[in-house]
């Protein structure tokens, strides 16, 4: 079976991407949650590599450039706001962060 | 790149040269007023650095930004909105956190994210948009470090807004993987000549509407809504509810426009669905609340309903009624948070609906401040927030589309009664002496800017023909 490079890496991008989601879903550890979206998020780049080499363009590389950069700095916000947590619940269980209700 | 194009950008460049000022200031001296009037500085600026470039629209910097009459009058209502927000932080942060330099420096860049999403016509300029706008405000909504529903805020919006965005970002790939264009304008042309939209690209274009619909908290993923507001310091809650959203929506109507996406109508029928249920939960939830940031953030939902009706109905007029729409919405809504805010003590925030039972015989001003602030949410006659519903209305009229209409209504009663409960609360006489009330701060500062924010309403509502010239001017301008 001869399967076309693009859709064969636009497929595997959307492997990960729900991976991604349903990890999210089902994890209730903070730092893992973080990491869930991380992988979604390199899940969207890859599919920008891969649709800027079938059109012989770099935008699609610029693209993934910005979500690098993008989720460094939203990882290091989101680590500090974990730590910030963790000070005061001494857990990294999402349901026991969540207080406010109504 | 020409000076022109350096001119029609001057709103953003002063942003983010005041930002960047902002944070050597900080460095250098760590002075709280200080850096408030220089914030202030530069927020009038921006403001003032609008009005040239009104000469030189349409001008659009090829491939990434287009600044167009639309873009423009947002910029300015984005930057006056900013102004407004800054003016009542000063008080709210003095006394509440060690170190409140910082949060000017956020706001600003979470401005300049704002001021790029309007002008974007690009994947890549709306997503740095979005990024920056977002990424400022993880660190705004956890500000106050000592309050503990604060950094659960700040996570919850950051976990979720990471997810829209991974969405958003996945629909633009399968967009561009399968159109090979990432410019408005460019797929728009891909679409027309293909004249059907291929199977990638409809799940792309579901996919970043999930991102979208985030962002704009309209249902169904409105959840983070209420708590974000409630944990998030004041002013940062006014920032969310107006301008954060606001620039997205305006985004949402280029690239639609663009794309010319209400030509497609199984889209069309999805943001109908959608934009209903935003009206009737955000209303329905916003009944049973008594903290009064919960109701806010659930009557912004339903607001963003409102907005999607005269979306919905496109053309000029549609477009018009948006417009209007923001204009009265922005002030109304950064007022009746700026009331929360002078009525905060140094301490606690005056956020319970019981905090406010009597306020017309203690404090009569604010009092009829906030009533009008609150008619102007509600829609009553003689206030901006009723001309705004008069134009949505007149924009689904002139589209034919009655349903949307009936439900607009229905859903403007609704929302009557609880603005109008917490109005009722002021003026009840009290009858429990026993209980000690927050001690308001009230700042002077704020008090003269909830004063001109009531004459902006009551001006608005009383004389709209000014500003509705100015927009119609605008809009034949496009064309």
């Amino acid at each position: 079976m001869n399967i076309h490079p693009t859709t064969a890496g636009m497929t595997l991008a959307g492997i990960l991407f729900v991976l991604g989601l349903i990890s999210i879903l089902i994890r209730r550890n903070m730092i893992f949650m973080l990491l869930s979206v991380e992988i979604m998020l390199n899940a969207a780049g890859l599919a920008f590599i891969v649709a800027s080499s079938h059109w012989a363009q770099p935008d699609g590389q610029v693209m993934f450039m910005f979500i690098l950069s993008m989720a460094a700095a939203e990882v290091s916000v989101g680590l500090a706001l974990i730590l910030q947590l963790y000070h005061q619940l001494k857990s990294l269980d999402s349901d026991e962060a969540s207080r406010m209700r109504g | 790149m020409t000076f022109d194009d350096l001119l029609s950008l001057g709103p953003l460049f002063n942003i983010c040269g005041g930002a960047v000022i902002a944070m050597l200031l900080v460095a250098i001296w760590r002075n709280h007023r200080l850096v408030y009037y220089f914030t202030l500085l530069v927020y009038i600026l921006a403001l003032a650095s609008v009005v040239p470039v009104a000469k030189l629209l349409p001008h659009i910097i090829a491939p990434l930004v287009v600044v167009d009459m639309f873009a423009l009058f947002n910029s300015g209502a984005i930057v006056g909105s900013g102004l407004i927000i800054v003016l009542l932080s000063y008080n709210y942060f003095e006394e509440r956190e060690e170190r409140k330099e910082e949060y000017y420096l956020l706001l600003l860049l979470a401005t300049a994210g704002a001021l790029v999403l309007v002008i974007s016509r690009h994947f890549m300029s709306l997503f740095l948009g979005l990024e920056m706008l977002s990424i400022s405000l993880y660190g705004l909504i956890a500000y106050l470090r000592a309050r503990q529903r604060s950094d659960e805020a700040g996570i919850k919006y950051l976990i979720l807004a990471a997810l829209s965005s991974a969405f958003l970002l996945f629909g633009m790939a399968l967009v561009y993987g399968f159109t090979g264009h990432m410019d408005f304008p460019g797929i728009g042309a891909y679409l027309q000549q293909a004249g059907s939209v291929p199977l990638p690209v409809v799940a792309g274009f579901g996919l970043m509407l999930i991102g979208i619909g985030f962002k704009l908290g309209i249902v169904p993923f409105h959840m983070w809504a209420p708590d974000i507001y409630e944990g998030a310091p004041l002013p940062v809650a006014a920032f969310v509810a107006t301008i954060s959203k606001g620039g997205v929506l305006v985004v949402l109507i280029r690239f639609f426009q663009d794309v010319n996406g209400t030509q497609y109508t199984m889209l069309w029928w999805i943001l109908a669905i959608t934009a209903v249920a935003s009206m009737f939960v955000g209303n329905w939830l916003a009944l049973t609340q008594q903290n009064i940031k919960r109701m806010l953030a659930y009557s912004s939902i339903a607001h963003l309903g409102y907005l999607l009706v005269a979306f919905l109905a496109g053309k000029q007029s549609g477009l018009e009624a948006i417009a209007f729409y923001l204009v009265a919405y922005f002030p109304t809504s950064i007022g009746a948070f700026g009331v929360l805010i002078v009525m905060s003590s140094s301490v606690q925030d005056a956020e319970t609906a019981e905090d406010y039972r009597g306020l017309f015989w203690r404090y009569p001003w604010v009092a009829l401040a906030f009533t009008v602030m609150l008619l102007s949410l509600a829609g009553i006659p003689l206030t901006a927030g009723f001309i705004g519903k008069f134009y949505i209305v007149l924009a689904g009229a002139d589209g034919n589309h009655w349903f949307l209409l009936l439900m607009l209504v229905i859903n403007s009663v609704i929302g009557l009664y609880y603005y109008i409960r917490i109005v009722a609360m002021m003026f009840r006489t009290t009858e429990t002496p026993q209980r000690t009330f927050i001690k308001p701060a009230l700042p002077l500062a704020g008090n003269i800017t909830l004063g001109l924010v009531v004459l902006l309403l009551v001006g608005l509502g009383v004389y709209p023909s000014a500003m509705m010239q100015l927009i119609q001017q605008m809009m034949t301008l496009i064309r």
